[in-house]
């Protein structure tokens, strides 16, 4: 049975249709990246997801239980965390204090105390890579320090599933290749990984399949190297000029031999 | 600073409970000097109030970020809850001031579940429009006094409603502390931080919301009552003014939001200023004038409130201000 | 029948002042973000002026709206440059504490200057009106909504028919992006609550001509007007306008319902904010988000 099922979900906006049929399922230890061009619906999905809007049609099921039209603090509860393209941290506190708010909230049947939630955000910290700045206000941090944060503080959750929406974005080479390094960090650790991505880099770096939304409906589904040559995806990121012509993309697909190594 | 403010702090405290006491016959007669007189209780009482009231609204409006600017009708409804019971139906005072909180609580639960779901200006002013309608309501109710308003039977102790209303400023604060110590405290930050982030990692946010806006009803109603009793009298204009909401806002903005002791700061601060421009008369044009112009330096030059300086974080210097202004203005 | 035929038309008639009254408190808070609770007492201002002309110079009040437009505008204009600018960037709660401080100043100078007597202004033609069966059309209120209209139709030219009101705009959407293009944001801002202050000036004028004026019968109208532009929508003239008129049939066909009086008139402001928030925040034309 899959951790996470989709199906036949739509979403619309007036007379935008976000989402349209979109079916996929995530299964335990799974790392799920979604890509696709901007305006696709990808932030649109996580959104249903975690409960922030409500699909008009099709189910979402969290192990075999139906969790459309779930108020968000509850999906947080059963084990789904999420972090958001635009960081959202809490301002007025520490990375510490950020971080243990995970921890306080959003455990699935503890109901953990102020002390206790920090005490774990202290743990969480260092698989990020931010226990060294965990007494600093949020406002010192740096772009990259802060999507850690957001990381951090919904591994505090301890959740079995995470969505990541674009931790890449704004990251330069260097950095890119520090937070990949944390994603296999937390997938190794058993949970369960959503990501929706740009940089393709992290697709084939560490997920072990992809999905592609175009429009709102998916177009492609498969291990991440198929997905990236398949022609109806070069279409839609390209346009039609590089997949008929067959000329080659400017991005070089993967070669053989890069894959899920560390 | 900031040592010899906590002292100061702490003399005005034992001062403010202990002088009262020698206003007693006992006190009198042994020979202690008369420390207060009806004038200075008056003032006492009135602040002590405005630290329940401006407490109060620092729960919704500075600890969760919502801004409410119909407060005044919790204030008002337990000072009418008290009127009716103990002005028409002659309960004992001790029990109609227990109910009070309850009514005002219950009221805060029946508005608040809709009117919490809206944000920034629609919030504020749906919350004033609760606090003028509910004003208006009751001021058209013939069983409840209409216009002519509502008499209570007089009781006249100084003292005891000095120290009732203490009681009741020292139980918001203490209410404010503790939940700044709690998971529940932290909740509401996060709500005020960052909404949609709170309901992600799992906060409750109606739930939240809503328990604030009762429990700051609860300690309103708390000062109503006393303040029924204690003024023998009220009426639409006395318990349902929209100015006076205004002032609680203006104690908890300018003493510090989301602090503990900002609220109090602020009271006591705001309050000693308007009576003295008042001169004796609380309603005269000039306090007015005063109240707005203080209003308006108050937001504009110092908006994250005194208690900045107090913490030792900031000092009050021509750079704080200009800084201050800088990232405010056009 | 005629008794409800009577009631709309009332209804409408009223509408017009709404309208009047909602058109600068909607431009400023469109444009600006900011809702001014002092709009109330901006209103009143531009009543005792067109009040003193009648008196002193026994001025046709309609004629006065010219002059309260023009001194409303300048009072504006200093108010906002002077004043509310410095306060543009903050927190919502600041600029609604400021603009209710203005309140207090602008109505406790109104009490020092005229005392807290209620002032009316009564033309010769006050009382009569057009006959039409058993309904009857008072002139002066058909006056007033013409007005209103005509004033929502100056407010629609200036602002999608000149370069000024392009800016305007511009500032309402992006003031960033419209600082790039060269738009000095100061004076915007100021020219825009300008604009604001100068409509509820003529608005003022026009409720001199129907009731008696006193400094804190403003107050009720800055409600009225919030109640006004939940109603119809932000963002748009006719959606101040079908606002305006849907909340004068509202309140007039509401006071006459068993059991309400002329003393609930805020609070059937109140119920009506409430119910549009919750069943359709956008309003009656607004526009989504």
């Amino acid at each position: 049975m899959s951790l996470l099922a989709l199906r036949d979900l739509g979403k619309r906006f007036g007379g935008v249709n976000a989402l349209t049929d979109v079916s996929f399922a995530v299964d335990q230890g799974d790392v799920l990246g979604i890509i696709g061009p901007n305006g696709a619906g990808k932030t649109t999905l996580l959104n249903c997801i975690s409960g922030l809007y409500t699909p008009d049609t099709g189910d979402i099921r969290w192990e075999a239980a139906s969790i459309r039209g779930l108020a968000p603090y509850r999906i947080a509860r059963l084990g789904i965390g999420r972090t958001f393209q635009i960081v959202r941290p809490f301002p007025s506190m520490t990375v510490r204090e950020n971080t243990a708010m995970g921890a306080l909230f959003g455990r699935p049947g503890a109901r953990l105390q102020p002390g206790a939630a920090l005490k774990e955000a202290d743990t969480v910290l260092d698989v990020v890579g931010l226990g060294e700045k965990r007494n600093y206000p949020v406002l010192r941090l740096t772009v990259p320090d802060r999507k850690r944060l957001e990381v951090a503080r919904g591994l505090a959750m301890r959740p079995r599933l995470l969505l990541l929406d674009e931790v890449m974005a704004g990251l330069n080479q260097v950095e890119v290749e520090l937070a990949l390094e944390m994603v296999r960090r937390v997938r190794d650790s058993g949970v369960t990984i959503v990501l929706i991505e740009h940089v393709m880099k992290v697709i084939v770096g560490v997920c072990s399949r992809a999905l592609v939304l175009n429009f709102g409906r998916t177009l492609v589904e498969g291990p991440p190297a198929d997905v990236l040559k398949d022609p109806r995806v070069i279409e839609a990121y390209l346009g039609q000029r590089y997949a008929r012509d067959q000329e080659p993309p400017p991005y070089p697909p993967p070669q053989a031999g890069e894959g899920n190594e560390k | 600073m900031r040592r010899a403010t906590v002292a100061i702090a702490t003399v005005g405290l034992a001062y403010m409970i202990l002088a009262p006491l020698t206003s007693i016959d006992a006190a009198q007669q042994a020979g202690l000097p008369l420390l207060t007189d009806k004038v200075w209780f008056r003032i006492a009482t009135t602040v002590a109030m405005f630290v329940v009231l401006a407490s109060a609204w620092n729960i919704v409006g500075g600890l969760t970020g919502y801004a409410s600017f119909g407060n005044i009708a919790f204030f008002g409804l337990g000072a009418y809850t008290v009127g009716v019971l103990v002005g028409i139906r002659n309960w004992p005072f001790g029990l109609a001031l227990l109910i009070a909180p309850l009514v005002a609580a219950l009221f805060a639960l029946m508005v608040g579940v809709p009117l919490l779901r809206l944000r920034g200006h629609y919030f504020a002013v749906a919350t004033l429009g609760v606090g003028v309608a509910t004003g208006e309501v009751v001021n058209n109710l013939g069983p409840l006094g209409a216009s002519t308003g509502l008499y209570l039977p007089i009781v006249r102790s100084d003292l005891l409603f000095f120290y009732l209303m203490l009681v009741a400023a020292a139980l918001a604060v203490l209410t404010t502390w503790v939940i700044l110590r709690t998971r529940f405290g932290y909740g509401l930050l996060a709500i005020r931080e960052n909404e949609e982030a709170a309901a992600v990692i799992g906060v409750n946010t109606n739930f939240y919301k809503v328990a604030a806006f009762c429990i700051a009803a609860a300690l309103s109603g708390i000062a109503g009552g006393i303040f029924a009793q204690w003024n023998s009298f009220i009426n639409q204009e006395l318990v349902f003014a929209v100015s006076d909401n205004v002032q609680m806002i203006l104690m908890a903005v300018i003493g510090g939001a989301g602090t503990v002791l900002g609220p109090v700061a602020g009271a006591v601060v705001l309050e000693l200023i308007i009576q003295t421009l008042a001169g004796g008369g609380s309603g005269s044009v000039y306090s007015q004038i005063g109240l707005g112009v203080l209003l308006a330096v108050c937001v504009i030059f110092i908006p994250r409130g005194v208690i900045d300086f107090f913490g030792g974080r900031s000092r009050l210097s021509l750079r704080y201000l200009r800084e201050t202004l800088r990232e405010t203005s056009a | 029948m005629s008794q409800f035929i009577q009631q709309v038309i009332l209804g409408l008639l009223l509408g017009g002042v709404y309208v009047a009254v909602a058109l600068g408190f909607s431009l400023v808070w469109g444009i600006l973000n900011i809702v001014n609770l002092a709009h109330g007492a901006l209103v009143i201002v531009g009543a005792y002026i067109t009040w003193l002309l009648f008196t002193r110079w026994h001025i046709d009040p309609f004629i006065t709206l010219p002059v309260d437009a023009l001194a409303l505008f300048v009072i504006g204009y200093a108010l906002q440059r002077g004043v509310i600018n410095r306060l543009i960037r903050a927190p919502l709660l600041f600029t609604f504490l400021l603009t209710f401080g203005i309140n207090l100043v602008i109505v406790s100078l109104l009490l020092l200057i005229f005392t807290g007597d209620f002032r009316s202004v009564t033309p010769s033609y006050s009382g009569s009106g057009l006959e039409l069966g058993s309904v009857t059309i008072p002139y002066i209120r058909v006056a007033g909504l013409t007005v209103a209209l005509v004033l929502a139709g100056i407010l629609w030219a200036i602002l999608n028919r000149t370069r000024t009101g392009a800016a305007i705009l511009a500032v309402g959407a992006d003031r960033d992006a419209a600082q790039l293009v060269g738009v000095d944001l100061r004076h915007m801002y100021a020219l825009t609550f300008a604009i604001g202050a100068a409509f509820a000036g003529v608005a003022g004028g026009i409720i001199t001509t129907f009731q008696s004026i006193a400094p804190t019968a403003g107050d009720p109208y800055t409600l009225q007007a919030f109640a006004v532009v939940i109603l119809g929508g932000l963002g748009r003239v006719s959606a101040t306008v079908v606002g305006g008129l849907a909340f004068g049939l509202i309140e007039v066909l509401g006071q006459s319902a068993p059991g309400l009086s002329s003393g609930y008139a805020n609070a059937i402001a109140f119920v009506v904010l409430v119910v549009v928030l919750v069943v359709r925040p956008r309003g009656l034309l607004g526009r989504l988000a």
